[in-house]
């Protein structure tokens, strides 16, 4: 194995790491402020990528729609976000870890069910928009344009998130809700809708995950499953609800991911499970413990 | 109340038994993999219910059974089947006890959850990359066995005689788990899922009981998968999947997962309503999705605590309906 | 009468906050021995050490000559050293009688006195009548068949101190056993606290807040400030000593005089 082939390991490991951080990026938000691990956040970024495959069909006509459809795919998945919400997530703000696990399985299910319904058990595939179609040659290094799209959109995601939590009035509101709700609340801060917002958001952008890794895939109702446990394995090594942190170990995952491929060609994602599996035993709080958000 | 427990239990099991005298083989065949699934499902509440940990992996234990039975049948080792489940069992449980040991340092629920997940997916792709084990193919035309019992040869080839086996033997292992969970092990079981710390102040070696519980959890699931490799005749990867695992919390907690027979009141609906809704796909997730939400959020004792409340009721209802915690 | 419990150079720390500092004390056999301090003193820490709740970074802890220091919890309560729980912690979902029924199952598999095998289902008649022999001592016998999360606070702290005697231990660890109770309730677990002991020579050792029921029961008292011993002697002793009324300020403590 030379350089090239590490640096291509490496690159695609990030472009890898990407695809998992936009789906890890809502479930980190939504664990970090409600404290809810949302098993059903994979349905969401599968009803994402169905209803972008609705607006682009098999042959995205420009990147320009291609991206449409994916903010259009976060907005019906915001929605559906604020309904799950009011039913079901509120709810579950003080109920056993256990419990409220299961509970967004169920929400996971019903998902399911109704995607099975409305769209049917069959596979469909979608190609990139002709823009993102091909490759790009760096210097030897053939990179796939629609990897480097995803690198783009993730990288943006994150600093889009670390910004506005960081550096924004309402991030730090947020910060302090997820800190101290009641607190928070006798200072003056509209708890409620500050939750409300971080719902949406997180479904927003499992929405959006869903329409921006359509050309990814083989658009199935397995395809919440491997970039859904990849993401929650991101969300728990990177330190439940630290955004820095999801997107640091989307990157090592993504990475280990890549390197797998080459070293252990013939047991794919056994070495990223291992992985998870010691790291956890060492480190069970992440990588980033003790910080919120 | 506990002459109708029993009563509702013997009426259980004729209507178990007699099944095949009125239903086609295709109904004997789920009535079989509901007994199946009900011990697999009680395996996995001794953990839950009881003991307070929720394993999200539990398809991994089923599936060594499964594979260990099924290969030894299918190379017709010669091994008596009995034995092999015997095996099967002990199987389950040696690999429970070294994995508990690694799992128990971290017993909240969200990082038991990813780490038996995770660890029940290694498993599988092991299972699935594996020629002996016919990768993903699996192992088919697996044979039902005979059994010899020196004074008569059981041949349980037959679909109903495996079926009335697995009818005996389902109440055998089930009525095994109820001794265990109903007694003073279960009584400091429950002691450390309501609050693990009180119980190390009464003496109680809490690690150790976690520990033991896990060894039995594992060996009776395993046992359930070897049960189910001669009945099904086929054993793929699919058995070890995490979607698997979710069958017996569903069970679980749809017939209520703080009494002891929830689990198969659980598969029993569970196997009813995919039954019902096997016209219209998509249907059974949402039913089952919705049922089990509403018992989440509103009667989290499942069917199980809502009967147990109408018979309180029933008996003129002595204690004082106190508000919950 | 001699020492059953010896501390001896007990350092802790939490992060940069040094809370025990080189604590030395003994409790005699027999005694009722009260540790009080104000808030922030590290008499809940202390309380966590010697029960094995926390363990120290420095120092001995000796009970009836062996060493405990690294000894595990639920090792220190089969050698004999019960406790209950400032906010009371019984087991919820179980009835009264049930929570007693699975102490003393416990206390039966650690000494090994004809421990109920796992194929016996129901409890024995002898676990049973001493549930009920132990809930009539601390008053709740016609609430045996109520589930515990429906208990009154009162009646919950009552309940833990009957599950921890039914390890029969010869040192009672009690944290603030009268936290959160109404004044006549307090005055009967005092009452009880004071049966119990004449009945059975157990050691205590408490934390209280409340000085009626250290007055009511203590023999020797330890006063804490700041993670370190300032006064250690029986009842008059410390109400004579200086620094303890410097540290006190003429709070509660003396209030009795008044």
């Amino acid at each position: 194995m030379n350089a090239m082939d590490l640096l291509f390991s490496l690159t695609n490991g990030f472009a890898t790491g990407m695809a998992i951080f936009l789906v890890a990026a809502g479930l980190t938000l939504i664990f970090g402020i409600l404290k809810i691990l949302n098993f059903a956040h994979g349905a969401f970024f599968m009803i994402g990528a169905y209803i972008a495959y609705t607006v682009v069909g098999t042959f995205p006509s420009s990147l320009g729609l291609y991206v449409l459809a994916a903010f259009v795919a976060g907005l019906v998945v915001a929605a559906l976000g604020y309904v799950a919400d009011r039913i079901v997530l509120q709810r579950l703000r003080d109920v056993d870890e256990a419990y409220m696990l299961i509970a967004t399985f169920a929400v996971l299910l019903i998902c399911t069910g109704v995607v099975k319904i409305i769209w049917g058990v069959n596979y469909a595939s979608v190609n990139p928009p002709p823009l993102l179609d091909g490759a790009l040659d760096a210097g030897g290094l053939l990179m796939p344009t629609y990897s480097i799209f995803l690198m783009v959109c993730g990288v943006l995601v994150y600093l889009g998130l670390d910004f506005a939590i960081h550096r924004t009035w309402l991030g730090k509101l947020l910060q302090s809700v997820a800190n101290d709700s009641w607190m928070s609340s006798l200072l003056g801060i509209n708890v409620p809708v500050a939750l409300i917002a971080t719902v949406i958001v997180s479904f927003f952008l499992a929405g959006l995950a869903g329409g921006l890794l359509l050309a990814n895939q083989t658009l199935s109702l397995l395809l919440g499953e491997s970039y859904l446990l990849l993401a929650f394995m991101a969300v728990v090594i990177g330190g439940l609800g630290n955004v820095r942190g999801a997107f640091v170990a989307s990157i090592l995952l993504g990475v280990i991911e890549s390197a797998s491929s080459i070293i252990m060609p013939n047991m794919p994602g056994m070495a990223t499970y291992l992985f998870v599996i010691i790291f956890l035993v060492i480190k069970p709080q992440g990588l980033f413990a003790g910080h919120q958000v | 109340m506990k002459l109708l427990k029993i009563l509702l239990l013997a009426a259980a099991v004729a209507a178990f038994v007699s099944v095949p005298a009125w239903a086609d083989q295709g109904v004997v065949f789920l009535a079989g993999l509901v007994i199946i699934e009900t011990i697999f499902a009680l395996s996995w509440n001794l953990l839950f219910g009881y003991t307070g940990l929720a394993s999200f992996g539990h398809a991994a234990f089923f599936a060594m059974g499964a594979y260990l039975t099924g290969l030894a049948l299918r190379t017709a080792l010669g091994v008596p089947f009995l034995l092999l489940i015997v095996a099967s069992g002990i199987l389950g449980a040696v690999v429970a006890a070294i994995a508990s040991l690694v799992l128990l340092r971290r017993t909240t629920g969200i990082h038991l959850a990813i780490l038996t997940l995770a660890l029940a997916e290694v498993l599988r792709i092991i299972i699935s990359y594996s020629t002996t084990l016919g990768r993903e193919d699996g192992l088919a035309s697996i044979p039902r066995p005979s059994i010899d019992l020196g004074f008569v040869m059981l041949n349980l080839s037959h679909g109903t005689a495996y079926y009335l086996f697995l009818c005996a033997i389902g109440a055998l292992l089930a009525g095994l788990l109820w001794v265990i969970c109903s007694g003073p092990f279960g009584r400091t079981l429950v002691s450390i899922r309501q609050d693990p710390e009180r119980a190390a102040f009464i003496g109680i070696n809490v690690g150790r009981y976690r520990l033991l519980a896990f060894t039995l959890s594992g060996g009776a699931a395993a046992m359930s998968g070897a049960l189910y490799a001669p009945w099904a005749q086929i054993v793929t990867p699919e058995s070890a999947h995490w979607l698997h695992s979710t069958q017996p919390i569903l069970a679980s907690l749809l017939g209520g997962a703080y009494s002891f027979w929830g689990p198969l009141i659980g598969t029993v609906l569970f196997s009813i309503i995919n039954y019902l809704t096997r016209g219209l796909v998509g249907a059974s997730e949402i039913v089952i999705g919705t049922i089990l939400l509403i018992i989440i959020l509103a009667a989290p004792s499942g069917v199980a605590g809502l009967l147990k409340a109408l018979g309180l009721r029933l008996s003129a209802g002595t204690t004082n309906e106190g508000k919950k915690q | 009468m001699s020492a059953i419990l010896r501390v001896a150079g007990v350092d802790k720390s939490y992060g940069s906050h040094h809370v025990l500092k080189a604590i030395s004390m003994e409790v005699m056999s027999g005694e009722t021995f009260a540790i009080i301090g104000p808030n922030g003193a590290g008499k809940t820490t202390l309380f966590k050490v010697m029960t094995g709740e926390v363990f120290a970074e420095a120092g001995e802890l000796e009970y009836a000559g062996q060493n405990i220091t690294q000894m595990p919890a639920h090792a220190r309560v089969a050698i004999g050293m019960g406790r209950t729980f400032q906010i009371a912690r019984i087991f919820p979902d179980v009835t009264a009688r049930e929570n007693l029924v699975v102490a003393i199952e416990a206390r039966r598999r650690m000494r090994r006195e004809s421990p109920q095998p796992w194929f016996l289902v129901t409890p024995r008649a002898q676990t049973i009548e001493e549930a009920d022999a132990r809930l009539r001592d601390v008053g709740l016998l016609e609430k045996k068949d109520i589930e515990a999360k429906f208990l009154s606070h009162g009646d919950k702290k009552r309940l833990e101190i009957g599950i921890a005697l039914a390890g029969e231990p010869r040192v009672l660890m009690l944290d603030e056993p009268t936290a959160g109770m109404s004044p006549s309730d307090r005055v009967e677990t005092s009452e009880l606290l004071g049966r119990l002991r004449a009945s059975t020579g157990v050691t205590i050792v408490m934390t209280e807040h409340d000085m009626d029921v250290i007055y009511g029961l203590a023999h020797r008292i330890l006063v804490m400030n700041q993670g370190e011993v300032i006064a250690i002697g029986d009842i008059d002793e410390i109400r004579a000593n200086a620094t303890v009324r410097d540290v006190y300020l003429g709070k509660e403590m003396y209030s009795a005089d008044d």
